[in-house]
């Protein structure tokens, strides 16, 4: 990376991420907004991985409950047991349904955990202004926010389960505070995932100062 | 910040440097995600209540995760795990308390397993049924804490916390009864059953019984506790006896007891007193036996048909009861008989001088009593007798009766039992009478009586022959004699024929005659009144016709009146057509 590419900071010239039209900032300090649909015009969001890295820490926080505590709590005649995220999917292995244990286990513990990583090490490289394997970095990116919303599965197991599972007083299906967590978790990934920006990777390429 | 873009005249705007904002108002989310997890770590772990350990003889349907721990119908508690304990002979149950029932884990705490119960008497017992087994916990009364219990193997009263009171009952056998089987005072259900057991020597059951507080201030002394078992049927020298409590009883068996009202000295009793368990209501209310008089009676019959606890009667009042039947030999005649014991209550056949109440005979002296008895063996000849209750079941019973015929007897009180005499029973009465009908029948010489028929019969042929050579005929002369009577007879018969019987034909005619002029006054008299042109009956036709009409009229108005029924109130309206 000799050459150091225009950009829209550089050149003064900002991109409205609604209609796309390219306009001129008022002022470097004061984007203003665009003159087509009024959005307001955004060079770069502040302090990206600062705000990432809120949002990472938060996630990362609420997985311990989500994976802990009950997501749903079955009621039957005899007994009360609550299931836990990984507690179903030992449970499906046991019923002999491995393949949906796998896939509960991949989209509700793996992913999470993949992502969190994944942001993690995304946020570390560029914070540590490495400018290497930047294009597989952005790559991973990329793989992070389309992965994402799989995660919302086990929700809205959790959520059908609770709403048709309703036979009183023989048995009910009551959710339990670790699908609040994991819902966190999901959500909480997937706005880190949109905060981060990909730019930051490219950027030890050239002067920095342009963030502001 | 170098300005390359094209506008060098216009002035530049001032850049003042941003004071960069060190915290970003997102690292608000972590923290609140800290604060709501910390909090709820917090909170699982101030409400975990304590963790106990219980071991058991035997774990029938405790499962880790499942069964639970309950205390008055509330779960308190949740077992953990079920292992065996280090020695392998007891089942080590961990439970997981709840933390409100921290309080409750003292050293004496009693768990136990419920199991379901067919009793139909606990409704909590249906409950295992479709919640499979539990712990039932009950607290107890000590101070110091404790984790570490030993479960009972057998429920202890269910009722310890309740305010009321056990009672012991001695019966001889348990019946039906179970624990938890009802008691019933006056048909209500105060109390139940809860333990039993056998007694130490054995020979009898002892049933603890608990009565709920209000009920149990109406036991005092005198109460008498009966088994209200299920369904009593007997049938006894008196017939056949159902009895029966309730329909749950029924089912499970009970208990009821009841205070007789006119017993004296009712007196409160202690915890835990003992009485007895009477089989059925009468014998539980049928008055205390005090003095039992015990007397031996030997009979010559046979006893078929009797059996302990047949009555003893008198009169045809219950005075006492048959208890035992044995064969003894008899020294003084080389063989053995019957000997039927006999249990009778002095105060139900014995009156004492000035005192009415026959209920409390207990203090009278025994000689007295026994002098009266005495004096109504010798003196009035008071027998024992076998009678036969009833021809259909055979049943015999020992009836006590005056014979004053009877061979004169008495009372031996040396021996124990004193003998009492007997006279032989109504059965064995006409048996005997049969028996020397049939002796006497046997002594008739038959065999003369045949000979002497045989004799009779010859002389009477004889006297047969004799008859027909001399008697015949006479008889011979007698029917010619009366032929001839008969030929006059004819004759006087042919007379009258000729002189007779033409007069009567003279008289016939003339009758005849009489009854044609009859007949030709009538015919004159038909045509006056009913001939086709008589006056007569012109009239009538006239008469008839009119009566047509008005027939004809009231038909009319009947059929208007049963179309328009209410023209009788309205009157005739015009008609709509």
């Amino acid at each position: 990376m000799t050459r150091v590419p225009l950009t829209g900071a550089a050149a003064k010239i900002v991109l409205c991420k609604v209609c796309g039209l390219l306009s001129r900032p008022s002022g470097p300090s004061m984007p203003g907004r665009c003159p087509r649909c009024g959005d307001p015009a955004v060079l770069r969001q502040r302090d990206p991985i600062q705000r990432t890295w809120a949002l990472v820490i938060a996630a990362a926080i609420c997985y311990l409950p989500a994976n802990v505590l009950p997501v749903m709590t079955t009621q039957t005649l005899r007994s009360v047991v609550p299931t836990t995220i990984i507690g179903g999917v030992v449970r499906l292995y046991a019923d002999g349904s491995w393949v949906l244990a796998l896939i509960v286990l991949v989209a509700s513990v793996m992913i999470p955990l993949v992502k969190l990583v994944a942001l993690a090490y995304l946020l570390i490289t560029v914070q540590l202004r490495s400018d290497r394997y930047g294009r597989e970095r952005v790559r991973l990116h990329r793989m992070l926010k389309v992965i994402g919303r799989w995660s919302m599965l086990d929700v809205f197991v959790a959520t059908f389960s609770v709403a048709l599972v309703q036979l009183r007083p023989y048995m009910t299906v009551v959710p339990g505070s670790g699908v609040l967590f994991f819902t966190a978790v999901v959500i909480l990934t997937i706005f880190a995932a949109d905060t981060f920006d990909p730019r930051l990777i490219w950027d030890p390429g050239k002067t920095r100062g342009e963030d502001d | 910040m170098t300005d390359d873009s094209g506008f060098t005249d216009v002035p530049q705007t001032e850049s003042v440097p941003k004071k960069r904002a060190r915290l970003s108002i997102v690292w608000i989310i972590p923290i609140l995600a800290a604060v709501v997890g910390i909090g709820i770590a917090v909170q699982q772990h101030l409400s975990e209540g304590p963790a106990i350990r219980i071991a058991f003889r035997s774990a029938e349907g405790v499962e880790a995760g499942k069964t639970s721990i309950k205390y008055k119908e509330i779960e308190i508690g949740k077992v953990t795990g079920v292992n065996l304990s280090k020695d392998y002979s007891r089942i080590l149950v961990t439970a997981k308390m709840e933390k409100s029932a921290e309080g409750l884990l003292v050293k004496d705490a009693r768990f136990w397993i419920v199991k379901p119960r067919v009793t139909l008497s606990g409704v909590s017992g249906i409950g295992t049924l479709l919640s499979g087994n539990y712990i039932r916990f009950e607290p107890g009364k000590s101070r110091e804490e404790g984790h570490d219990f030993v479960g009972l193997e057998i429920p202890p009263p269910a009722t310890s916390g309740l305010p009321g009171r056990e009672f012991v009952l001695r019966s001889d056998t348990l019946g039906s009864l179970g624990i938890g089987s009802p008691v019933y005072y006056r048909r209500l259900n105060v109390g139940q059953v809860i333990s039993y057991g056998l007694a130490e020597d054995g020979k009898s059951v002892y049933i603890r019984i608990f009565l709920n507080a209000p009920f149990d201030r109406f036991v005092t002394s005198n109460t008498q506790f009966w088994e209200a078992s299920g369904f009593d049927l007997s049938v006894g020298a008196s017939g056949l006896t159902v009895q029966t409590e309730s329909l749950l009883s029924l089912l499970v068996g009970g208990i009821a007891f009841e205070t007789p009202a006119s017993s004296a000295g009712n007196n409160a009793v202690a915890d835990n007193a003992v009485f007895p368990l009477s089989s059925d209501r009468a014998t539980a209310l049928s008055p205390r036996e005090v003095d039992a008089e015990r007397y031996a009676l030997y009979f010559r019959g046979s006893l078929r048909g009797l059996s302990v606890g047949a009555p003893v009667d008198f009169l045809g009042l219950p005075v006492g009861e048959v208890t035992g039947i044995f064969l003894a030999y008899a020294p003084g005649e080389r063989s053995l008989r019957t000997r039927v014991e006999i249990v009778t209550y002095p105060h139900r056949l014995f009156v004492p001088r000035g005192k009415r109440d026959a209920t409390t005979g207990r203090s009278t002296p025994i000689t007295e009593r026994r002098g009266f008895m005495q004096r109504q063996v010798a003196e009035m000849g008071l027998r024992a007798q076998l009678r036969s209750a009833s021809l259909i079941s055979g049943q015999l019973f020992v009836a006590l009766d005056y014979f004053p015929d009877a061979p004169e007897a008495k009372i031996d009180w040396k021996r124990t039992p004193p003998a009492f005499p007997v006279v032989p029973g109504e059965m064995e009465n006409l048996l005997a009478n049969l028996r020397s009908l049939l002796g006497k029948l046997d002594k008739v010489p038959v065999e003369e009586i045949g000979n002497d028929a045989r004799k009779a019969i010859s002389a009477l042929d004889r006297t047969l022959v004799r008859l027909e050579g001399e008697t015949l005929p006479e008889a011979k002369k007698s029917l010619e004699t009366l032929d001839r009577t008969l030929q006059s007879a004819n004759r006087t018969l042919e007379r009258v024929d000729g002189e007779i019987v033409p007069e009567a034909k003279k008289t016939l005619e003339e009758l005849r005659r009489a009854i044609a002029s009859a007949e030709r006054v009538m015919s004159n008299t038909d045509n006056t009144f009913l001939g086709p042109d008589a006056p007569g009956r012109q009239e009538l036709r006239d008469a008839l016709r009119e009566i047509a009409r008005a027939a004809r009229a009231v038909r009319g108005l009947a059929d208007y009146l049963e179309r328009n029924p209410n023209a009788l109130i309205r009157g005739k309206t015009r008609e709509k057509f």
